[in-house]
């Protein structure tokens, strides 16, 4: 099963990336993916978290871990028993024009492909149409119409893939028995983050994708910003909100259970 | 004959004594000047032999000696020109120079007195060391007159000079003036109300103005940092009188003293481009080390826009005074410490493109530039500063419409009464307040400090992050009026902490 996405996503793609990866790797199924930032390393670090075996196909000879800073998730995927899988010569350099060739490495490898979240013309998409060709199952996860990172999927939702909310949504396409099915695997709450009790009501003017910043708050809730800034900060201590780049998002996960 | 008279040379804020003694005596007509003299000083002989001859006087037509005491210091500049010339007028006349008085000059070759650098300073450090009057240019008579306690003699041409010296005629001194702040024009030339929306921004910017506190603006191009920082000026209070002694020092070493005029009540507001050297950021040069930008911003505000794009070693070389308030330089010459208490504002694009996090225009930096972009702001460096917002780009429909936001001098009013409240609790601003005295000055409610240590484990934050948001909160609740801090404030301060990434 890939699971293959932008290499910038929103916090939103990360974290879906992430759950969906893990809940599959828990289901036992092994998930594929390309070792790049973003949603590839969100997809291998969370079948690590959900115990399972994880493969990356790699752009460059496998005895060169691209981008360098995933050194350290690549020993962990060899260590949990996974592989790093490459169609070229070791000492091969990264270059631009092999990660397409690899993109098509990793639909032939997988019985389906989950793109998490993808702007138009993306890699993640030309592994969908590989996969296509290759007559394996496609997948998209939707997100929000605002978000430019979700286009590529929606487009693909459009043209027939099948749609992802939960780990159940795929293992439904790959055919597997009933008994799993009735597994409580990720229901659609889990994806979300779930309001806490008695709060101040800021949250349900915070977006999971699109960021808000606190001068934004303020103007729509009549609040000085300084207060805004203050209760927003406390949020994030707590974990419901998170920082991206000037603004904020929800967080998709109690901050805790990230680390 | 034998005469000998004073004069000073500088090292930095310090003046100094030389003592310039001439000699004539029989033998071969002959000049020569000894005493560690540089090319600069030993120039004077030919200016000092033709203004001696162009104001009417004779030059010793034997053999003349002059010797600078003591002889093992080294001595730059042209401010002994006018010493020499009166020790040679002397030796040939025979006459003696008034006690307890020094003589600070360059001289033209018609025996003119010209400006020189530092005279502040030097007259400063010769009341120090007892001196009673002092001879120097008119053209910095008047900032020589802001020391109290010295005689300021000021001198238009040589033989006038001399003529008074030997008792023939009076120079009338210029009188010691009183420092009193001007009824400085109010008009500013950025007012906040100027601003469109940046509410996050605008209160950082305040509470920066209100405790002291360096601040570091993120934001895509056109966003308003630069329109921001240059606010900041604006809403602080004018210089005290002693700050703008220290500040009219520094620029009269620099020669950058407004004649006539040199006490200056602003705060001083620089910005050096993002091609400037360390030399020229922190002080350098050569023999002694002469004030950098961060000296000339001393108790105003320095701006470094595109904080990105400087040499990592300027940047590297700014966290010392960050912390002190002040800077040691080593040259040749030896070390000069020049005080450097200035706020910095700081602003940077988060990539080199501009656009990451823009909600509409994409970023088009890939993730590895940005992270070594972002990168080249060193931790060490994001530490120092209190500060960190970030500032989003303003819809052009908003841009259009009549600005809302507060006046300048309105926030102004605010930024006095919190700043007054902490100089009268802690004698400092809350920014210089040191870690030690946090507990006593600044203490929090117990449910306060929880928090603020959850934060810090959570994002683990430095011993040093951790005491900057403790003094961020601190000026959080000065703005307030309120004694205690509290989690509002706590969470205020922590909210202004644009990188802490989470663990």
């Amino acid at each position: 099963m890939a699971i293959v996405g932008s290499r910038r996503p929103s916090p939103y793609g990360e974290a879906v990336a992430e759950q969906l990866a893990a809940d599959l790797a828990r289901a036992g199924v092994i998930v594929v993916s390309g070792l790049a930032l973003g949603c590839d390393a969100a997809a291998h670090r969370g079948a690590l978290v959900g115990g399972g075996v994880t493969i990356a196909v790699m752009g460059t000879g496998v005895d060169i871990v691209y981008p360098a800073a995933h050194f350290q998730l690549a020993e962990e995927i060899l260590a949990a028993g996974g592989a790093l899988v490459s169609q070229f010569a070791d000492g091969t350099a990264p270059r631009r024009h092999n990660f397409p060739a690899r993109n098509q490495t990793m639909a032939a490898l997988s019985d389906a492909v989950v793109v998490v979240e993808a702007v138009q013309g993306s890699g993640a998409l030309i592994t969908a149409e590989a996969a296509l060709d290759l007559h394996k199952e496609v997948m998209a996860v939707p997100g929000s119409i605002f978000s430019p990172l979700s286009v590529g999927t929606h487009a693909l939702i459009r043209d027939g893939a099948g749609l992802v909310q939960n780990a159940r949504d795929v293992l439904a396409a790959l055919g597997v028995g009933r008994e799993v099915l009735d597994d409580p695997l990720g229901a659609p709450s889990r994806l979300g983050f779930e309001l806490p009790e008695g709060r101040d009501g800021m949250l349900v003017h915070l977006s999971d994708v699109l960021t808000v910043s606190a001068a934004e708050l303020a103007r729509k809730l009549h609040l000085p910003v300084a207060e805004v800034l203050g209760r927003l900060t406390s949020l994030e201590l707590d974990g419901a909100v998170r920082r991206h780049g000037t603004g904020y998002v929800r967080a998709l996960r109690r901050g805790k259970e990230r680390a | 004959m034998l005469a000998a008279v004073d004069s000073c040379v500088l090292a930095g804020l310090e003046a100094r004594r030389v003592e310039v003694q001439a000699d004539s005596a029989n033998g071969e007509a002959k000049f020569s000047l000894v005493g560690l003299a540089a090319t600069s000083v030993k120039e004077a002989r030919e200016r000092v032999r033709s203004a001696i001859k162009n104001s009417g006087l004779d030059f010793p037509r034997r053999r003349l000696t002059v010797n600078l005491a003591p002889a093992e210091m080294r001595k730059e500049g042209s401010a002994l020109d006018l010493a020499i010339a009166v020790a040679i007028a002397l030796a040939e006349i025979g006459g003696r120079a008034p006690e307890h008085s020094a003589f600070l000059g360059e001289l033209a070759l018609d025996g003119a007195v010209r400006h020189v650098d530092g005279v502040l300073v030097a007259v400063r450090g010769l009341k120090k060391a007892g001196f009673r009057s002092v001879f120097v240019p008119a053209t910095d008579a008047s900032e020589a007159a802001l020391v109290e306690g010295i005689e300021v003699i000021p001198c238009i041409h040589l033989a006038e000079v001399v003529a008074h010296v030997l008792g023939h005629t009076t120079i009338v001194p210029q009188p010691f003036t009183v420092a009193t702040a001007d009824s400085a024009s109010d008009v500013l030339e950025h007012d906040l109300a100027e601003v469109h929306g940046q509410e996050e921004a605008r209160r950082a910017i305040e509470v920066a103005a209100a405790g002291g506190h360096h601040i570091l603006l993120s934001g895509p191009p056109g966003a308003g940092k630069t329109m921001l920082a240059r606010c900041l000026p604006g809403i602080l209070p004018p210089l005290e009188p002693g700050e703008a002694f220290e500040v009219a020092q520094l620029r009269s070493l620099l020669g950058d003293l407004v004649p006539g005029r040199p006490l200056d009540w602003t705060r001083p507001f620089r910005a050096p481009h993002h091609g400037v050297s360390m030399a020229g950021l922190i002080g350098g040069g050569s023999g002694f080390a002469l004030p950098g930008e961060i000296s000339r911003a001393h108790h105003g505000v320095l701006f470094l826009d595109e904080l990105a794009e400087f040499q990592a070693n300027a940047l590297q070389a700014l966290r010392q005074p960050l912390e002190s308030g002040r800077v040691t330089i080593t040259r040749s010459g030896g070390s000069v410490t020049y005080p450097a208490r200035f706020t910095l504002v700081a602003a940077t694009n988060p990539c080199p493109c501009g656009w990451s996090g823009d909600p509409v225009r994409a970023c088009r930096c890939t993730p590895a530039v940005i992270d070594s972009y972002q990168r080249r702001l060193s931790g060490p460096l994001l530490d120092r500063i209190d500060l960190q917002v970030g500032v989003r780009r303003v819809p052009l429909a908003e841009l259009a419409s009549e600005p809302v936001g507060e006046a300048s001098a309105a926030v102004r009013e605010r930024v006095l009464a919190a700043r007054a409240r902490q100089l009268e609790r802690q004698g400092c601003l809350n920014a210089q307040l040191k870690g030690s005295r946090l507990r006593h000055s600044a203490p929090l409610q117990p449910g306060s400090r929880r928090t603020l240590e959850r934060w810090a484990e959570q994002k683990g934050l430095t011993a040093r992050g951790f005491h900057r948001a403790w003094r961020v909160a601190r000026t959080a609740a000065d703005m307030e009026a309120e004694e205690l801090i509290d989690d509002s404030h706590v969470f205020e301060a922590l909210g202004y902490r644009l990188n802490d990434v989470a663990a």
